[in-house]
């Protein structure tokens, strides 16, 4: 099992829903896909198309503002 | 392959980080409670869609949702409160150590404050998503009427929210375009809102017709309507269109617990409280009059406070009056009933005869009944003996001999 980190700091929506979309093709079942955002749009439709896949989703406030929403791919 | 979930305990859980979630956050941090809030994605919930927000009390300047949202969780955290952004994948309400999971986690908590909130049903047409709230698509007149000042307004729907929130609208727009998906005549509001739109000069409708698609380039141009029974497109011009054709409230976890009214709100009493003991429900998940920032914080502050005197009154009962050193007396009366007032002397009696080795509660009901009912007394008053923290007599037809005898 890998963690790919994911950095999408300073882009907007919709930047880092695509790009998570497309690294997560690129993973194997169990592997955690972790992107780092800073904009808060990116929290209302990443967690949210992650969840919608049927992903387990988690996501940690690293600072002010600053977030890795951590996917665990499952299928 | 399974991993082990780990277990923390909490004085209260919240789940949902909206309005009211954080206002309860709030009080419950403030009143000393280990407290965890849980959301599943943005602090702040449905306000953080805003771009304005102009009748939340104490902001003139009208800010962004998310700018009020984000304070109100700086002063949650300054209260202690821990935050969480994870899903919650099931929850079990009954008991006295009630149990949130999600993926990774298992807490354990004395009470649980249910703060879900809802979200617009959508009509699902064609590029809606992406005009959804600040982009020409919206779901509030309260918020949104005033910046449709002399605009054209197109309205989804014909129940009692979308007429009466239309003729809001119709005060400040020039022009109010209605979709309708019946017949001519036909709505699903009241009668008396429907004679009022339909008499209305700047309210227009079109009858037999359902959104196909939205179109406009960074904001909303054009509702296309399509009329169901000839399959013809309308293309209507427009400034903004809102929606009213029902909400959803975030009930789903709760359904099997929980009574749910028939649209699938929680029903919760004056202090909030949900019918399962320690379980409170607040904001735009319950079955209330008016959704906005300004009502779900009150039912925070509400829930908060109602939690911390759950709390409390629970440790009463645990530890003082369901002892566990000594034999119990617990005399349950209502203070206002001159008979059971006279029995507290032979209460008394009976305590002194028994010199120390008896632990004797007096539990006057006149103001709360919360402790009586926890004993699940049938009537008042009534004497209980607990022997080792367990009640082992209940009695109703009160004497001396008799409760010397079961002592």
């Amino acid at each position: 099992m890998k963690e790919v980190m994911l950095d999408c700091y300073g882009e907007a929506c919709p930047i880092p829903l695509v790009k998570a979309q497309n690294s997560i093709k690129e993973l194997e079942v169990g592997d955690m896909l972790i992107v780092q955002i800073d904009h808060s749009c990116a929290m209302k439709n990443v967690p949210e198309w992650a969840r919608k896949e049927g992903y387990n989703v988690e996501v940690e406030e690293v600072d002010d503002g600053e977030w890795e929403v951590i996917i665990e791919k499952t299928k | 392959m399974a991993r082990e979930k780990v277990v923390e305990h909490y004085d209260v859980v919240i789940i949902g980080g909206g309005p009211a979630g954080l206002s309860a956050a709030i009080y419950a941090g403030r009143a000393r409670l280990k407290t965890l809030l849980l959301e599943k994605s943005l602090i702040g919930g449905l306000a953080t869609y805003t771009n304005e927000i102009a009748n939340y009390p104490g902001f003139p300047d009208a800010p962004k949702g998310e700018a009020i949202t984000n304070l109100m969780k700086e002063q949650a955290k300054n209260m202690g409160v821990d935050f969480k952004l994870t899903a919650v994948s099931s929850v079990t309400l009954e008991g006295e150590e009630k149990i949130v999971e999600t993926f990774r986690n298992k807490y354990i908590s004395k009470v649980i404050i249910i703060a879900t909130g809802g979200r617009s049903r959508t009509t699902g047409a064609e590029r809606e998503e992406e005009f959804l709230f600040d982009k020409g698509i919206s779901f509030c007149a309260t918020c949104d009427a005033a910046a449709n000042t002399d605009k054209h307004v197109v309205v989804i729907g014909s129940g009692d929210a979308a007429i009466e929130e239309g003729m809001f609208l119709a005060k400040f727009a020039r022009q109010i375009t209605v979709s309708v998906m019946h017949d001519e005549g036909i709505m699903d509001c009241n009668e008396i809102a429907k004679q009022a739109a339909l008499a209305h000069p700047k309210m227009k409708f079109v009858w037999n017709s359902v959104v196909k698609r939205f179109e406009g380039d960074d904001y909303l141009k054009t509702v296309v309507l399509k009329n169901i029974k000839t399959g013809e497109e309308i293309p209507v011009d427009c400034d903004n269109c809102f929606e009213f054709i029902g909400y959803l409230p975030n009930s789903e976890l709760f359904e099997t617990q929980l009574p749910l009214t028939k649209h699938k709100y929680i029903t919760v009493n004056e202090k909030k409280e949900t019918g399962i003991e320690g379980v409170f429900a607040i904001g735009d998940v319950t079955d209330k009059w008016l959704k906005q920032i300004a009502t779900a914080v009150g039912d925070g502050a509400i829930a908060g406070t109602a939690a911390e005197r759950y709390i409390a009154e629970k440790e009463i009962f645990d530890e003082k009056i369901m002892q566990k050193e000594k034999t119990g007396l617990i005399y349950v009366y209502n203070a206002i009933d001159p008979e059971s007032r006279n029995f507290l002397t032979e209460i008394e009696a009976i305590e002194k005869s028994n010199c120390g080795s008896l632990v004797v509660n007096r539990i006057d009901t006149y103001k709360s009944n919360g402790l009586a009912l926890k004993l699940g007394l049938e009537k008042l008053p009534a004497a209980v003996i607990t022997k080792e923290g367990k009640i082992t007599e209940k009695i109703y037809d009160l004497s001396t001999a008799l409760i010397s005898s079961k002592l």
